[in-house]
């Protein structure tokens, strides 16, 4: 058995919760963290096996910014992430795309992309499946 | 297709059937006269678009002939027959806006140079005014689409905030069910105690939603009545005070004491004030907590050239210029799926309809005031 826990980032505490419990009843210990800074240094701490990250109105620019230090942060760059959001996902990879360009290499796109609220089963089956990818 | 007419006007009957014979073979329907009183009357009853007349005629000659047909008629072409040496009359008649001269004695093509001319300018105008409508019936068109798409715009951005919000508490249902669900699954008193909260947490958004919509909805009868100007912000203030305390928060407030009663709602007054007090202490809320003492001042005092004003002043993490434009908009929200978007829409209406004005000023990091102004008779 690897490692099993999993970072849930959202500043909702409604969907921290309901993450949360999916991650649990799926067989997931849950590492709750509401902002990006605070995502951070969980993650630096005690790396997780997947992360969830909300990036949401009207803190978009947050989520987004987490989202490229994980991506560019040698210890957490390999961490598979799942992108739950309001906003649509091409409007999400073109922000990743503009933020690019500074550090000189593409940014990769999320391994997933779920939109808001997302479905309890297919939440699931996308955690089993990154999480076994990984480990 | 214009009918091809035309009034000729001589008074030597000779002339007259010698261009009549020549104007038939043009293709033209002619009428004659032979002074310039029976040609207006013929003029009145065919109404011919093209006049040819001799200039020099006993009675009434070709000039006054011209000047009158232009007053009946503007549009009509008039084209003078002149004589050797009637030069002065020529360039009169062209002052009188003669289409064009031919001189005596009559040369065919010069003639049908003049009428082709003539028939020239007629269905140049005709096109013209034809343009000239279709212009006036395309922009009434186009003007018409627009408002219809507008309002359709307005409509359409009412119901998409609307499911924005609707679609944000359902979310939270959902979530809730599912955690209450698992819950009863596994047993486990955690899960059912927080999906019992989330969904109960949600039950109340949608009534407020609902009741808030309601309220926005229905045409305010405003009641109004002589009241302190204290008295709604008195009730906010306790109405407030515990939610303030339990976050840390100082509610102020600071009312003048030397203030006349108004005419107002009391009860929308009251309403309008709870939403900016609310959005205040979340301002506070939302900042850093390590932040300096956090406070929320309602003020109640004279203006000048107004009944009350009251103000609302925060320091919390107030807003900037772009989002102070969209503030009373419907449905626009700086909360996330916290807020709906109404609260500031309903106290603008209320004010509104109290003849008052709302206004704000903010700065990123430093906090909001919001300034209401009442006027000494709300005539609603």
């Amino acid at each position: 058995m690897g490692n099993r826990k999993i970072l849930v980032v959202d500043d909702e505490r409604d969907m921290r919760i309901f993450v949360s419990t999916v991650v649990e009843t799926s067989g997931f210990e849950a590492i709750k963290a509401q902002d990006g800074m605070e995502a951070i240094e969980k993650a630096d701490l005690d790396p997780p096996a997947l992360v969830i990250l909300d990036v949401m109105m009207p803190k978009i620019d947050d989520g987004i910014q987490t989202y490229r230090r994980f991506r560019t942060d040698s210890k957490l760059s390999r961490i598979p992430i799942i992108i739950l959001s309001a906003i649509a996902r091409k409007t999400f990879l073109h922000s990743i795309r503009l933020l690019s360009p500074h550090r000189g290499s593409v940014l990769p796109e999320p391994e997933a992309y779920m939109e808001k609220p997302p479905d309890a089963g297919e939440l699931s089956r996308l955690i089993s499946k990154l999480s076994a990818a990984e480990s | 297709m214009m009918e091809k007419s035309i009034l000729l006007v001589d008074d030597e009957a000779g002339i007259r059937k010698v261009l009549s014979i020549a104007l038939s073979d043009l293709g033209y329907q002619v009428h004659t006269a032979e002074n310039g009183l029976e040609a207006l009357r013929i003029f009145e009853d065919k109404r011919p678009p093209i006049v040819l007349t001799d200039i020099k005629m006993p009675e009434m000659d070709g000039i006054e002939l011209l000047r009158r047909l232009k007053k009946i008629s503007p549009d009509t072409e008039v084209i003078m027959i002149t004589g050797h040496g009637d030069m002065d009359l020529a360039i009169k008649s062209v002052k009188y806006e003669a289409t064009d001269f031919v001189t005596k004695p009559i040369n065919d093509e010069v003639l049908e140079i003049a009428l082709n001319r003539a028939t020239e300018r007629i269905t140049m105008r005709q096109t013209l005014n034809e343009y000239t409508q279709n212009l006036e019936q395309l922009v009434q068109d186009k003007t018409q689409q627009l408002v219809e798409a507008e309002r359709l715009a307005a409509v359409g951005q009412t119901v998409a905030g609307l499911s924005h919000a609707i679609k944000n508490i359902t979310g939270g249902l959902k979530g809730g069910a599912f955690v209450l669900e698992k819950g009863i699954e596994l047993n486990d008193q955690k899960y059912l105690m927080q999906g019992w909260e989330m969904i109960r947490g949600n039950v109340d958004k949608i009534t407020n939603l609902s009741l808030d919509l309601l309220n926005y909805a229905k045409a305010t009868d405003l009641n109004i009545q002589a009241c302190d100007p204290r008295q709604p912000a008195q009730e906010v203030i306790d109405l407030m005070r515990p939610r303030a305390q339990e976050l840390g928060i100082e509610l102020v407030s600071d009312f003048s004491q030397d203030l006349n009663s108004c005419h107002f709602d009391a009860d929308l007054i009251c309403r309008c004030l709870l939403n900016l007090v609310t959005n205040a202490i979340d301002a506070c809320r939302n900042d850093d907590p390590d932040a300096p003492d956090k406070k929320v001042t309602v003020r109640v005092k004279k203006a000048r050239g107004w009944g009350v004003e009251y103000q609302v002043l925060d320091n919390g993490c107030g807003m900037n210029a772009k989002t102070q434009k969209r503030i009373f908009q419907h449905f626009f929200s700086t909360k996330g799926s916290e807020g709906t978007g109404i609260g500031l829409m309903i106290s603008k209406k209320i004010i509104d309809e109290h003849n008052g004005v709302i206004n704000i000023e903010s700065e990123e990091g430093a906090g909001s005031k919001f300034f209401i102004k009442l006027p000494k008779v709300s005539n609603g």
